[in-house]
């Protein structure tokens, strides 16, 4: 028996390749999602330990770009949208990036738990593990309700960030986790309705290619209606100003009007663009406004009552 | 004996990153650089790690850090 060993080229790789594969825009969403559940926590929590928490988050978060890279390398290939991808590209070897993705998740995950506690680590664990293996893995090849399931992993971050501050999981960020997994299905369906022909190449049951256009467009008008008046959940259970709750459903009729735009599109894709360049905004919002309620301390609520006084 | 000495300095000249003369893997200008700048990278990232874990340490335990039973 004779073994031939392959002759592997020393690695070109450069700094950014591997930042690029932990998706850095992805990451400064978990980032920022995971920091508003951070301080809209009750209590204090020191900025070095919310510094240090965050850090573990992104780090964790990149680690599982990094093995979503490494296990989706054959679908990115085929895709114009990923065929630039470090790995497609021959930047990084498949091998390179599994190792640097499981380094710095195991890194995260103690280093979290070390730091912080070990409540947000064990979540952090979990997400990782869901992004990867049931999304990824399992789901992303298998069923067009891929993103709807495993939007889950990245509906969490509000949660670890809570759990970071409190030691434990309330009601409080479970609705800022049911806004984002509700928000992902419009999102990405509005983005597969205009790169059908991309998942189609390669081989992605996504819901434009299964159902059709057609159903795709309904499912969008579907969880956008479920999304609007969850949005403004945290003014109705009383953790966030009238102000929010004012942008939010402002901002949820927006979304509603561009759900039924898609949904009365024909020709083209210009409504389809538009409700997803929108979403991200629509997101970006609503957890902006957190931010700014907590930190002023509901000044948003105490504008709103002096000025209907 | 002699053979287990051979073996590990075949080892050792596989593993050490010398300058091989016969005829092995010569690094690239590109390669070169590219590896210089990982290790850069790694360098700063290690530093950084070493800051937060020091910052975290002062501020769970505060002056307890110099606490410690005799």
């Amino acid at each position: 028996m004779s073994v031939t060993l392959a002759r592997v080229e020393p690695s070109i790789a450069g700094v950014g390749d591997y930042i690029e594969l932990m998706k850095p825009r992805v990451m400064s969403l978990v980032v920022f999602t995971a920091l508003v559940g951070l301080v809209v926590a009750p209590g204090h929590v020191h900025p070095v330990i919310g510094f240090a928490a965050l850090l573990c988050i992104a780090v964790g978060a990149g680690a599982a770009g990094a093995l979503n890279m490494w296990y989706d390398a054959d679908i990115d290939a085929r895709m114009a949208r990923t065929a630039g991808r470090p790995i497609p590209r021959g930047r990084v070897t498949p091998g390179e990036a599994a190792g640097f993705g499981m380094t710095l998740a195991v890194f995260s995950v103690v280093a979290l738990g070390l730091l912080v506690n070990w409540i947000a680590a064990a979540l952090l664990a979990f997400t990782i593990c869901f992004y990867v293996v049931i999304y990824t893995i399992w789901l992303k090849r298998s069923t067009p309700q891929n993103i709807v399931i495993g939007g889950a992993a990245g509906a969490l971050p509000p949660i670890i960030g809570w759990a970071a501050a409190t030691g434990s999981i309330a009601i409080e960020p479970v609705v800022l986790f049911l806004i984002i997994f509700f928000w992902t299905p419009p999102h990405f369906w509005a983005l597969s309705l205009y790169r059908t022909e991309d998942y189609i190449r390669a081989g992605v049951p996504m819901l434009p290619v299964v159902a059709g256009a057609a159903e795709t467009r309904r499912q969008i008008l579907f969880y956008t209606l479920l999304l609007a008046p969850l949005g403004a959940t945290p003014w109705f259970l009383g953790y966030a100003s009238p102000l929010y709750g004012m942008v939010a459903l402002a901002a949820g009729a927006v979304m509603i009007a561009l759900a039924l735009r898609v949904c009365a599109e024909r020709q083209g894709h210009a409504a389809s663009k538009q409700m997803f360049a929108f979403s991200i905004l629509y997101l970006f919002l609503l957890f902006a406004m957190l931010l700014v309620d907590r930190m002023s301390g509901g000044l948003g609520g105490q504008l709103l009552g002096h000025f209907a006084v | 004996m002699k053979a287990i000495s051979g073996t590990m300095d075949e080892f050792t000249r596989q593993t050490m990153s010398e300058p091989r003369l016969d005829g092995g893997i010569k690094l690239t200008e590109q390669q070169l650089r590219a590896r210089r700048a990982r290790s850069i990278a790694i360098a700063l990232a290690l530093g950084a790690f070493v800051i937060v874990i020091f910052a975290v340490t002062i501020v769970r335990l505060g002056s307890a850090v110099l606490t410690r039973p005799m």
